[in-house]
């Protein structure tokens, strides 16, 4: 070992090595749900923190280890915990950052799951959010209370595109004492490393780039440990007395990775939101070849947004990549390899000739999902976004004609081809309604 | 806990246990750049083991108060001054790394306090070149990164982690960052400036355990082996594939390893 590990060798590598008695190469599937101990004394060293080790599927289990410790090498971060999906992931570092009370700053430009979780659920259970516009850094700043616990947001935001200034909102939250979550599906470390840009946790959805499959749900919360938990009295909950494990105090037990010891005790312990150690498997298959795969998305990014904004059916396009983008300068600074492989568009012709498109579309498939190999479509106002309300869809910067592209892997040919041919049904489409 | 010691506040972890000096006192010391994080899974394991548990952090560093000591025999005294502050009569020292040079000078020059000895990743003498040096002055994130690189071995830069989800990497380079400024560089200065550790050493008569790790890059097996066999009453244990912070990358060898060692020798 000469130095440090470089992306793609972590991306193949990083947490597992082949164990002694057997020597599997591949990461093997431990479909387990607990774990022999050793004796009594081993057993209550376990469940004491005496010791690292598994001793239940919910709290832990060695193949999800195996992409946690993946996933924590390749973001730079002290530790991850892997969930059953991005939203348990979002959910459950919420809820063990958050009390009754207490208030989140959020993008206002996301999914509309999370807006959804922090808009309706969240207050159920008294924890208000105050959504801002992702680019109003006076505005982010404002809205923080005595009892804001995260800044939270999407570094592309889903499905609009907006661009978060991490460094600028990171240096926010660093002076109001509170860290900065971002959800970092759609840029992966690949494109972007937040942490080294100041932000201090991060979420993933594993289902999209980084399984990159289509045929695992998983997520995951990566602690960055450049947080300091202790610096105000905000987060006795982290840097106070455990309620188990005699009163146990996270931030001076483990330092930087405070956090995540509270995250697995109390989150994946008392929530269970669990990864499945085959998703995990499957996940892992996926991060083996992340650099390949984000490469040829780029690629093929780039050529789509060329034939897009050059066809004659098409109204607009909107892509970080793209001049006219709001967030363009500051996207090529923060991620020089690529703004992502999302692309929104609305054609001539409005929302019957989307859904028109849409539906004669052959190779490129009609489903709600980003992020994977084979080239998706859908119309977010009627299906990822529904359930937002119309003053939300404004806010969040959605239009009724707009058709979200997670662009694929295929042979760009194939893919343009596919796209006259959906193009040609919407003209059809506009020519009747005249 | 919390202690004050010199009008500084020090923090001590006690392994999650409160400290009682009627009992067997185990003393943790850190090493260059680090704090009583480096004793995570020893601290806990111990201490629900019947042993009382003291893993400090020096002034400025980790959780204490205060400005870094500029000196290893500053270092010993500050120990046998905790050790007074809390009526401990005598404690088995553990030093990791420039823990050990503070551990040897601390045992010779206070036999009556310094029980038995445990050396962890240790030499007689840790010179540090001029460009490290140089780094912890100038670009002190370098030398962390630097550091934390060379200290962990295979596993380390695999991310193969005993806690699961555990990067060492990432880790070690936010333990560090949390330190005083100043912390590293006083550190590699007062290691670079210690010329009495073959003479401490040689003095020592309390049983010793050196820890050794196979693949240690910032103080070599063979410099390791050369300070056991001058401990008068040296043992060694190697612990193959293993680098320079031991401790965390091999937790279970290490505490098997110092639990046997403490079971099986008596106290004087």
């Amino acid at each position: 070992m000469s130095g440090d590990y470089k992306f793609d060798t972590l991306s193949l590598h990083a947490g597992h090595v082949p164990d002694e008695r057997h020597g599997s190469r591949a990461v093997p599937i431990h479909q387990t749900t607990s774990y022999v101990f050793k004796d009594t004394e081993h057993a209550a060293a376990l469940y004491n923190q005496e010791l690292g080790g598994h001793l239940y599927t919910r709290i832990s289990n060695p193949t999800i280890a195996v992409l946690e410790q993946r996933i924590a090498a390749l973001e730079g971060a002290v530790a991850a915990t892997a969930t059953a999906s991005g939203m348990a992931a979002l959910a459950t570092a919420l809820l063990v950052l958050c009390s009754q009370g207490d208030h989140i700053v959020a993008s206002s430009r996301m999914y509309g799951a999370n807006i959804n979780l922090l808009e309706n659920t969240l207050p159920r259970f008294g924890i208000t959010t105050s959504f801002i516009d992702p680019n109003d850094l006076a505005g982010i700043e404002n809205a923080i209370q005595p009892n804001t616990k995260v800044i939270f947001g999407e570094v592309i935001g889903n499905p609009g595109l907006d661009i978060m200034d991490v460094e600028a909102i990171a240096k926010i939250a660093a002076s109001a004492g509170i860290p900065l979550m971002l959800d970092c599906t759609f840029n992966t470390p690949w494109l972007l490393k937040p942490l080294e840009l100041g932000a201090n946790l991060i979420i993933h959805s594993l289902t999209k780039w980084i399984g990159g499959h289509g045929v695992a749900i998983g997520g995951v919360v990566v602690d960055g440990g450049n947080f300091d938990w202790g610096q105000n009295d905000k987060f006795s909950n982290i840097a106070g007395p455990h309620y188990a494990m005699d009163g146990i105090n996270f931030y001076e037990e483990f330092g930087p990775a405070a956090f995540t010891a509270k995250f697995r005790a109390e989150g994946m312990y008392n929530f269970g939101p669990s990864l499945s150690p085959t998703n995990a498997f499957h996940i892992l298959q996926g991060m083996e070849t992340l650099s390949l795969r984000m490469q040829c998305h780029m690629d093929n990014t780039a050529k789509m947004l060329e034939f897009l904004v050059g066809h004659d059916a098409v109204a607009w396009v909107r892509h970080p990549s793209l001049p006219d983008h709001p967030g363009h300068e500051l996207a090529k600074r923060m991620m020089p390899r690529g703004a992502g492989s999302i692309i929104v568009f609305g054609l001539k012709g409005g929302r019957d000739a989307g859904r028109a498109f849409i539906e004669s579309v052959e190779l490129a498939s009609h489903l709600a999902n980003v992020g994977d190999a084979k080239t998706l479509v859908i119309h977010p106002a009627s299906t990822t976004h529904s359930h937002i309300s119309a003053e939300a869809m404004v806010e969040g910067g959605l239009s009724d004609d707009m058709i979200r592209i997670s662009v694929g892997l295929e042979d760009f040919t194939d893919i343009k081809a596919d796209f006259e041919l959906g193009f040609l049904a919407a003209a059809k489409k506009l020519k009747l309604k005249e | 806990m919390k202690h004050q010691l010199f009008d500084t506040n020090v923090h001590i972890a006690t392994g999650g246990r409160t400290f009682n000096n009627d009992g067997e006192v185990l003393v943790f010391i850190h090493g260059s750049g680090q704090s009583h994080l480096t004793w995570i899974l020893q601290s806990r394991y111990f201490a629900y083991r019947g042993y009382q548990v003291l893993a400090p952090d020096f002034p400025g560093h980790g959780l204490s108060g205060g400005t870094p000591l500029d000196s290893i025999e500053a270092m010993a005294d500050w120990i046998i001054a905790l050790l007074d502050s809390l009526d401990v009569n005598a404690a088995c020292l553990v030093g990791h790394s420039q823990g050990c040079l503070v551990t040897i000078d601390a045992a010779a020059r206070y036999p009556d306090r310094v029980a038995r000895v445990g050396l962890i990743a240790g030499a007689l003498a840790i010179p540090v070149n001029d460009h490290l040096l140089s780094l912890s002055d100038k670009a002190l994130s370098k030398a962390i990164q630097a550091m934390i690189s060379w200290g962990h071995g295979p596993m380390g830069h695999m991310h193969d982690n005993t806690q699961p989800g555990h990067s060492f990497l990432g880790f070690g380079n936010q333990l560090m960052a949390a330190n005083n400024q100043n912390a590293l560089k006083n550190d590699l200065i007062a290691c670079n400036k210690y010329k009495n550790g073959e003479d401490s050493a040689s003095k020592i008569q309390q049983p010793a355990l050196c820890i050794l790790a196979e693949k240690d890059k910032m103080t070599p097996l063979k410099f390791g082996q050369q300070m056991a066999n001058t401990l008068i009453r040296g043992q060694v244990t190697v612990i193959e594939s293993a680098g320079h912070m031991l401790p965390a990358e091999f937790p279970n060898e290490v505490n098997t390893a110092l639990r046997n060692f403490l079971n099986e020798t008596d106290k004087s």
